[in-house]
């Protein structure tokens, strides 16, 4: 555990913080959650989800399995990482004081 | 073998031992030997990942899945990549910025006990013993194929387990995470040129994805029985119906979609050869944006599967009267063992050679996730068990021997268990039993360490008995449930049955949040809480890295001057 590390922000500050990203994670988590049970649901109820001819000859649930839902995934991550980051960078890193800019890209000797 | 195989072959044995070489660890210390330094940047770390968690499931299980079942098996490649989604939203930046060894060793320390340590260990050995299994068995499956022959009078499955456990255990022992870490990006690369390379080929050569998908549902689907002959699929969906390729039903109901999925989601996140990459991030900063990078790669890499899978059903059976040899690996044009589709197209399409790739990408695809959970045993074994409790004096030296000796008795515990099994016995049980076996080990971690380490990140109430509590609870009713599901006759109770998720984590989480109400919260949560959703240690972290380019700037231009100069 990097222990010298805690001493720069007050615990309520934390506390906010993280209660924020807490209700980020939760709110994109639901979502997340309905997209999935949405195929299952659908396959039960609707036949055009598993009948209906779309692009290619394929259904509108073998598109969405095939390709929809990683699509879904990525915009969802892109999304989350950006919004999280901006809580971060408004609620905690914005009441520093050392003049280092947070746009900065982290660090890494690998590329 | 013949020669182009024999030569992919080695040619990708020299690669990956050249890599560790050269990239071994620099010092003796524990940091360096189980997190390459914290330093790894978030593309390297993203094709690590990649690596790590691209296994014989993903390469072979999945475009086998799709194959046999169709729609249904794209399932396994959705519950996948949507692994990383809750990763990326509970776990990512926290995780690295407590910043631990391990799984054991976050929860130990986190919730301050010895005991969460040692049944957290416990768990992780047998998450990763799970997932070790099914990738033994996909290199024995692989070398059948490719090689055919067996060494020392052993059959080719039995020489291709151990050959395949014997080169990683080597490379993983004398690399170390640092090693590791840029084998396994590169075996990622190449994994994906393998299958990119495949792709493109049978794009090339005429195939119609979309008419592929609309021809082979016009036919029930078919595969081969116990008896080897072949017969109709029955639609889970709509009982009395055969099931058809491009619909779901095939394998499961609804309830079964569903519980797939939220058994590979919910696992990702509890899996320690996964998790202890985060680890090796420099901050937490950069491990949520390497999650994003490996979303995106985990997109490109399952639906090129999926497709290749699709792509297997239509081809294979018109092939079979142009190339004799798949006579003997097919029943009336299906193949008897579904994992053998990728390779078989590449030999389709690209000969001996064309086999040599795509065999060479599934034991890359093995033995990168091998060396990650080999690498995760270590750390358990080595830095949780010896280190804290059986030599707590142990020099840094006597601490990654102690690591290198333990990747070795698992590596050997897991070969022993891959040869017993043979995988055509499970073709009539599951869509692919390298897939199927690899999603035991996720409803493990799903049920008994996911729900423990959310609570433990974002629930200050958390306590070290909640926490035991809820990993024997999890572990219990998901091995419980996966050992009834294996005697259960079919219908919704064995979709349940075999992914106990659904069940078992809300369960651990239940016990988890009761028996911690009932106990005392350990005394330094605020001091945790600072550290893990606070920011500060990913700005320490950079101002030091802008510290060390900027030095390392100063001493290039001072070099340089020097050069001119003289």
């Amino acid at each position: 555990m990097d222990d010298d590390v805690g001493a720069r922000h007050t615990p309520a500050e934390v506390d906010a913080t993280f209660r924020t990203l807490r209700r980020v994670a939760v709110g994109y988590f639901v979502v997340f959650l309905l997209a999935v049970a949405a195929f299952p649901v659908l396959s039960l109820t609707s036949d055009w989800w598993s009948e209906a001819r779309l692009v290619g000859g394929m259904s509108p649930g073998f598109l969405v399995a095939a390709f929809g839902l990683y699509l879904f995934f990525a915009v969802l991550g892109v999304a989350v990482a950006r919004l999280m980051s901006a809580v971060e960078h408004r609620m905690l890193d914005d009441t520093r004081d050392d003049g280092f800019s947070a746009a900065d890209e982290p660090p890494g000797d690998l590329p | 073998m013949t020669g182009p195989s024999a030569l992919t072959l080695a040619a990708v044995l020299v690669l990956l031992t050249v890599v560790a070489v050269v990239m071994r660890p620099r010092g003796a210390s524990t940091v360096d030997f189980y997190l390459a330094g914290q330093r790894v940047g978030i593309a390297t770390n993203a094709w690590a990942i990649c690596g790590d968690y691209f296994s014989a499931a993903s390469f072979l299980g999945v475009a086998a899945a799709v194959y046999a079942t169709g729609l249904d098996g794209a399932w396994y490649a959705v519950g996948f990549a949507a692994g990383f989604v809750p990763v990326l939203l509970f776990v990512a930046a926290p995780l690295r910025r407590f910043g631990e060894f391990s799984i054991p060793d976050f929860l130990g320390r986190r919730l301050g006990s010895e005991k969460v340590r040692l049944v957290a260990v416990g768990v992780v050995q047998l998450v990763i013993l799970s997932y070790l299994v099914p990738q033994a068995v996909g290199s024995g499956i692989t070398w059948e194929l490719l090689v055919g022959s067996g060494i020392l009078g052993l059959s080719p499955y039995a020489t291709g387990i151990l050959v395949s456990t014997a080169v990683v255990t080597g490379l993983v022992a004398f690399g170390g995470m640092r090693g590791t870490t840029w084998t396994q990006a590169v075996q990622f690369l190449l994994l994906l040129g393998a299958l990119v390379w495949l792709a493109a080929t049978v794009l090339g050569e005429g195939f119609h994805y979309g008419d592929a998908v609309s021809d082979l549902s016009t036919a029930p689907l078919v595969n081969p029985a116990d008896d080897g002959v072949l017969a109709t699929e029955q639609n889970a969906l709509h009982p009395g119906d055969a099931a058809v390729f491009g619909q779901p039903g095939a394998r499961y109901g609804g309830l079964g979609q569903f519980a797939l999925i939220v058994t590979l989601a919910m696992g990702t996140a509890g899996l320690p050869h996964v998790m202890n990459r985060y680890f090796t991030s420099p901050t937490g900063a950069a491990a949520r944006t390497t999650t994003v990078w490996v979303l995106c790669l985990a997109g490109l890499f399952y639906s090129l599967a999926v497709m290749l899978g699709t792509a297997a059903r239509e081809i294979v059976p018109t092939a079979v009267a142009d190339h004799p040899w798949l006579a003997e690996l097919t029943v009336d044009g299906v193949l008897l063992v579904p994992e053998h589709a990728l390779p078989v197209l590449g030999r389709i399409y690209g000969g001996d050679a064309g086999l040599g790739v795509v065999a060479a990408g599934a034991l890359i695809a093995v033995m990168s996730t091998i060396a990650g959970l080999l690498l995760a045993a270590a750390a358990s074994w080595g830095h949780d068990v010896y280190e804290r409790h059986i030599n707590p004096r142990a020099t840094q030296r006597q601490a990654v021997l102690a690591g290198r000796i333990t990747t070795l008795l698992t590596a050997c515990a897991a070969a022993c268990l891959g040869l017993a099994l043979r995988p055509e016995t499970f073709v009539a049980a599951t869509p692919s039993i390298v897939a199927t076996m690899v999603t035991w080990a996720f409803a493990v971690a799903g049920s008994a360490l996911t729900p423990v380490f959310l609570l433990a990140i974002w629930w200050p109430r958390t306590t070290a008995r909640g926490a035991v509590s809820g990993m024997l609870t999890g572990m219990a009713v998901a091995v419980g449930m996966l050992a009834a599901g294996l005697f259960a006759d079919g219908g919704l109770l064995r979709d349940a049955l075999v992914t106990p998720t659904l069940v078992a984590a809300p369960l651990a989480a239940a016990v988890t949040v009761l028996v911690s109400l009932r106990t005392t919260p350990p005394p330094d949560v605020e001091k945790s809480w600072l550290i893990m959703h606070g920011t500060a240690a990913d700005r320490h972290a950079e101002r030091l890295a802008r510290l060390v380019v900027a030095e390392n700037r100063r001493r290039r231009g001072a070099r340089r001057t020097r050069r001119a100069r003289g």
